[in-house]
């Protein structure tokens, strides 16, 4: 009540003052965002407003966008939905600070690095983004630096493209705040700028590092001749390399940093031969080696954070693997305490709050920390729900789990909703490591397999958390197997006992992983060129298994037929048994007729349910640096492909989903957004519907029983988009419909599982449940100006339960009725009484549901049923509805009556003014006294504070009517017992009254 | 050669012409044109509305009571209880019994100034300039499907609302304004729509949806320049 008055009250008063399907289409059937937040994602830029007192940050992250918080964490908002959502830096102009810069595509090049596609600016805080500067194909950005000076001078530091050559890399400078830039510093299409740094008292002189690097799917290379340190004197018009007292080059990444205090102090930790970091004291002219403990010199590709603090050039961090700081410029370091949180591994941003130096909030992969004690402590802030879920899995519970791994932050289950909405509490850690896929048996609901990197595939017990390894081991003449660092465990999708996992081989269980059968010889190319990983790394050795390459990426069974199973490699085979593993056939070289790329990742396979000769099937050919979106379909088992093609399509293809019971209904996530196709892939359309517009959809799933599409998004978490079926019956028939009333399900009464929870009132990630009661549908061919919209339910006898309003929207509309009629008319008091919103549960039986829109109307039947499963009998329901409505009706009496009263002693009291004679006056007086003593015992008359102890028979009866209205329950004997003796005082007031009011005056 | 060049340029400006964007003005004035126009709004001088809130059955009844740029009164029932906000040029009053209130209370300065902003009953965009409003048009975004423009309104006492209008029709069709809460910025967006032209000539929205509301706001009534007593003003 309290949040609708409120609403209510900022409501100004404005008064005074051809059928193409898109994602407006599907309307209300908007996603909900799960979460986690108890498992963030990785954060790759924070920034915050010098003057702020630390309370306004922006966080840019690897694929969830840019969030805002403007209370220090309390709460945060996703500001940056509808743009790329790899971030890979951001500034804030501190002299104007709701200008804001965000440079897209993180530079942390690991293999799962996303892409970015520019460089962005917000004069409004964030509001309100425009693309800018012409930097679009720089596909990664590591810094933004605006000149202390000038804020029209802007520097960009790009890597460039990390799967090929580029030139579209190097150091860009803008002379008009970003419109424009020059590029300024450029070694080779290898290399490009991995740091910048402005001195802030001569801004005239730039340092910048460039960086060669390269990566390709079997091998990572960091180093080369084009890595160097650079020194422009002249705001970057001329450079000259920095190199005396630098370790021999080559050198891979540098990560620089200059004391703002003493600018002529610098920092540098130099990957190279003798990997360290470096001190400079004369402006970078001369270098020596400070120190090299293994934080400083851990992955040094991947950890390019220094940062020192803004007054005290001893004070110096190195967020890494885990989190240093040195009081002596480097030369030793400390670790945080213990106490508090722990951040999590791998640190990627740090923001040190230049009026309270105390104050830091560092990014890690897997979320935003805060300490107020110089990084002794952290707060770990749970609102940021970004994480990098690579699959999802569901099952057959209610209201059932979702299943997921997430990148650098192991394996995770939550339900679908859970009490008071699904709160980071109700996720269940399954398994550490980087989760991948997590997959539910398809017979044991006791049972999931879950992961960690390199194919470490494990059977979890869900009873006890408890996991058994179960990954395949070679046979004798078997070659050494080769995982994916994303190893495929799949289950059946014809037979559900079946579970398959891929090496170069794939193997099949049918005991949940006690004993295997290898079902294939080598699937994979087997090319040895690209099983090269064990020198992966370049100057610094990185051999994580994320460059194990040949081999199996994706598997997957017919719904028809388990004897049909496709497995897709990494390296470009795409494999298909129709006799379970005894004959494999390669249809490689028939996808590449169809104009998609020899070796690239086959992504997904998706067999149709409706066509055993029907296969989906994507294909990810990033890492070769073609972006392009590969999806195609065959339907004669592979033999021909036709490529799905779309000018909405952006983004490398991860995943292609068919419809459970429409065939031509069909989803794709991609590197930069869901896509859904109506009419078989013929044409797309990007789905929007409170998904960030490039979201990375890594994995789509529909449930069998609800009909909720749910996605594992790289950055976002899950989303669920609650009942999609309605989409299914959205023909072009009924598209052309000016409205269209979906059929309404029967519906069950239910006072819901729990609620239809989700608050955010815990500071912490808190995501909506499912809708307690079904919604009902209905389709707008376009928004509706011009009258109103309302669903009036009417029971048999034509008698009307309830109405409610309906929403306008174009496209799909959604209108929930709490299956009950309206509250009763209670009796006035000075205090509120609740009653009058509360009404008994409808009975089952059939009713009528008429949908008006503007002078139009639709109807539909419906079906209103009990719950056979429910504990509580129809009979109960019976007895329930008639205890309620006895209350109800004693209600509208005791209204009556009062109104009655009130109305008598509005009389009384003129009759009494007009009296002359003062006998009669006092009898009327008399008259008046005793119903004014009669209501101040039917409702309260004194006190109006909802806290005041004035319980009258109204509120007696509330308390009684509420108490049987609101539970699933057969009213209880002293209940019942109460109604009888309510019923009996109303009879005696009513006695009382016509008493008083009959008496002669 | 050169007539080629010529044509370009002819091509050139006809794109131009149809790709430039409409100027904030070119959106305000036609917005202003399609709510029954300027002349008719500034009639306006007092107007009384009601409207009722249906939520599951429940109905809110709501008036509203306007005398332009002097007070507002927004009063609502429930529970058999009538609250009110009352909004005048000097001073601003909550009554909310049904949240315990048990007298009125006066408004706290930063709501206040949110709400005096409501009181242009001839509405902020006509004459906006004049009165010393910022308006920017920040170009069409989609609002549900609907291609809307999207228009920045900075009052003269620096409250911020972005309205969005539809680009057929030229009626706000959302509205989102910015409020500071004790330091904090926080939205609160309105839905609007089935607009209807009164005798009087102007046209108004008979519907309203506030964002997290249960339901919207009907109205069925719009009285204009009824006389409104000075008292409906007054706290009591």
């Amino acid at each position: 009540m309290r949040k609708l008055l409120l609403v209510l009250f900022l409501s100004p008063c404005i008064a005074f003052a051809q059928t193409a399907v898109n994602s407006a289409t599907f309307g209300a059937l908007e996603a909900r965002q799960l979460g986690p937040g108890t498992m963030s994602g990785r954060i790759s830029a924070i920034e915050g407003v010098n003057n702020d007192q630390g309370k306004t940050i922006y966080v840019g992250t690897a694929g969830g966008g840019v969030w805002k918080t403007t209370n220090a964490g309390a709460s945060f908002k996703s500001i940056f939905d509808k743009y790329c959502q790899s971030i890979g830096a951001i500034a804030i102009d501190q002299n104007n600070p709701k200008t804001i810069y965000v440079g897209t595509g993180e530079s942390n090049m690991r293999n799962s690095v996303s892409i970015g596609d520019g460089f962005y600016k917000s004069t409004d805080g964030g509001d309100n983004w425009v693309k800018t500067g012409g930097l679009d194909s720089t596909e990664h950005i590591s810094k933004i630096v605006i000149d202390p000076s000038n804020a029209n001078l802007i520097y960009v530091a790009a890597p460039g493209a990390l799967w090929a050559n580029s030139k579209h890399r190097g150091l860009y400078k803008s002379s008009d705040a970003g419109k424009t830039f020059e590029k300024i510093l450029f070694i080779s299409d290898k290399a490009g700028c991995a740091d910048v740094v402005v001195d802030p008292k001569n801004p005239n002189v730039v340092y910048a590092t460039t960086w060669e690097f390269r990566r390709q799917p079997y091998s990572f290379n960091s180093g080369g001749e084009g890595s160097a340190m650079w020194k422009s004197n002249d705001g970057g018009k001329t450079w000259k390399e920095l190199k005396a007292g630098l370790p021999p080059k080559p050198f891979g990444r540098i990560a620089l940093a200059l004391s703002p205090s003493e600018p002529n102090k610098l920092l540098a930790i130099v990957e190279s031969s003798n990997t360290g970091l470096y001190i400079s004291s004369d402006g970078g002219e001369n270098w020596k080696q400070q120190s090299s403990p293994l934080n400083v010199v851990a992955r040094p590709f991947y950890f390019s954070t220094l940062v020192v603090d803004p007054f005290d050039s001893k004070r110096v961090y190195r967020p890494a693997y885990s989190f240093s700081y040195s009081d002596d410029g480097g030369y030793s370091f400390s670790q945080a305490s213990g106490e508090g949180a722990t951040p999590h591994a791998d640190h990627h941003a740090l923001w040190v709050n230049p009026k309270n130096t105390n104050h830091l909030y560092l990014g890690t992969d897997g979320g935003v920390y805060m300490s107020l004690d110089r990084g002794s402590t952290w707060t770990f802030l749970q609102n940021i729900p970004v994480g990098q879920f690579y699959h999802v899995a569901v099952d057959q519970r209610s209201p059932y789990m979702v299943y997921g791994g997430l990148q650098d932050n192991g394996s995770w289950a939550a339900p679908s909703s859970a009490p008071g909405g699904v709160k980071n509490a109700d996720w269940l850690d399954l398994y550490g490591g980087d989760g991948f896929w997590v997959t539910p048996d398809g017979a044991d609901p006791n049972i999931v397999y879950a992961e960690s990197q390199g194919g470490d595939v494990n059977r979890v017990d869900m009873r006890t958390f408890k996991s058994i390894s179960i990954r395949p081991q070679a046979s004798v003449g078997d070659d050494k197997l080769r995982w994916n660092w994303n190893t495929p465990i799949v289950t059946g999708s014809a037979e559900k006992k079946n579970l398959y996992v891929g090496a170069q081989y794939l193997y099949k269980s049918a005991d949940q992983g006690r004993s295997w059968t290898r079902i294939s010889g080598d699937l994979t190319t087997n090319d040895k060129r690209k099983q090269q990983q064990e020198n992966s790394g370049g100057i610094s050795a990185d051999v994580t298994s994320a460059e194990n390459h040949c081999t199996i990426f994706s598997i997957a069974e017919s719904p028809l037929d388990e004897n049909i199973i496709w497995a897709g490699t990494d390296d470009g085979n795409l494999q298909v048994t129709t006799d379970g593993g005894k004959t494999w056939s390669n249809v490689s070289g028939n996808y590449v007729v169809a104009g998609i790329p020899a070796q690239t990742w086959v992504s997904s396979i998706e067999p149709s349910r409706f066509d055993r000769n029907v296969v989906y099937a994507s294909f990810d050919n990033h890492m070769y640096g073609d972006h392009k979106t590969y999806v195609a379909r065959s339907s004669d088992m592979g033999k021909t492909w036709t490529l799905f093609k779309s000018e909405e399509f952006t983004g490398f293809a991860h995943r292609i989903k068919e419809d459970l019971k429409r065939k031509d209904l069909l989803f794709l996530g991609t590197e930069m957004g869901l896509f859904g196709s109506i009419d078989g892939g013929a044409n797309w359309f990007r789905m929007k519907n409170n998904i960030p517009w490039y979201a990375l959809v890594r994995d789509i799933q529909i449930h069998p029983v609800t009909h909720d599409l749910v996605l594992a998004t790289h950055g976002r978490g899950i989303m669920i988009v609650d009942d999609i079926s309605n989409i299914r019956d959205l023909t072009h028939e009924v598209l052309e419909k000016d409205v269209h009333f979906f059929d309404v399900k029967p519906m069950t009464l239910t006072t819901g599982i729990f609620g239809n929870g989700g608050t955010s009132g815990q500071g912490a990630w808190v995501a909506a449940n499912a809708p307690a009661i079904p919604p009902v549908y209905y389709y707008l061919k376009d928004r509706i100006s011009t009258g109103d919209v309302k669903l009036d339910i009417i029971d048999a006898e034509g008698k009307l339960i309830q109405s409610v309003p309906g929403s306008k929207r174009k496209g799909i509309n959604k209108i929930s009725w709490n299956l009950r009629g309206k509250g009763p008319k209670t009796a006035a008091g000075t205090k509120p009484d609740y009653g009058s919103f509360v009404a008994p549960q409808v009975l089952p039986g059939n009713y009528t549901m008429k949908l008006k829109v503007a002078d139009k109307e639709y109807s539909q039947p419906l079906v209103v049923q009990h719950d056979p499963a429910s504990l509580f009998t129809l009979e109960g329901r019976k007895q329930q509805y008639d205890a309620a409505m006895e209350l109800f009706r004693l209600h509208e009496r005791l209204a009556k009556d009062v109104d009655s009263i009130n109305s008598s002693l509005k009389m009384l009291k003129d009759a009494i003014a007009k009296e002359p004679k003062a006998k009669n006056k006092k009898k009327i007086q008399d008259k008046y006294d005793k119903l004014e003593i009669l209501k101040a015992e039917l409702v309260p008359v004194k006190q109006n504070s909802m806290f005041a102890d004035e319980t009258r028979l109204r509120d007696e009866i509330t308390e009684v009517y509420r108490a049987i209205c609101t539970g699933e329950s057969v009213p209880s004997n002293l209940q019942l017992e109460r109604i009888r003796q309510l019923t009996s005082r109303v009879d005696d007031a009513e006695k009382r009254m016509t008493s008083i009011l009959s008496s002669k005056q | 050669m050169k007539r080629l060049s010529i044509l370009g340029l002819f091509v050139t400006s006809l794109l131009f012409g149809t790709v430039q964007a409409q100027t904030a003005d070119e959106v305000v004035n036609k917005h202003i044109e399609a709510v029954g126009g300027k002349d008719n709004w500034k009639k306006i001088t007092s107007m009384k509305s009601e409207a009722v809130m249906n939520v599951q059955g429940m109905d809110i009844p709501m008036t509203i009571y306007q005398v332009h740029n002097k007070a507002s009164r927004q009063e609502f029932t429930a529970m058999n209880m009538t609250g009110y906000f009352i909004t005048r040029q000097d001073s601003g009053w909550t009554f909310m019994p049904f949240m315990g209130q048990t007298a009125p209370e006066p408004m706290p300065a930063e709501a206040l100034k949110i709400a005096q902003d409501a009181l242009d009953v001839q509405g902020e965009l006509v004459d906006y300039s004049e009165k010393g409003h910022k308006v920017e048009l920040l170009g069409k975004e989609d609002v549900d499907g609907t291609e809307a423009f999207k228009l920045k309104l900075v009052s003269k006492s620096g409250n911020e609302k972005t309205l969005f209008i539809d680009t057929k029709n030229y009626y706000v069709i959302r509205m989102v304004a910015k409020m500071s809460v004790n330091g904090q910025l926080m939205e609160a967006s309105n839905d609007f729509s089935n607009y209807q032209k009164l005798p009087e000539g102007i046209v108004v929205p008979f519907s309203m949806q506030t964002a997290q509301a249960p339901a919207p706001m009907i109205f069925k009534k719009y009285e204009v320049n009824p006389v409104i007593p000075d008292s409906m003003f007054q706290p009591r």
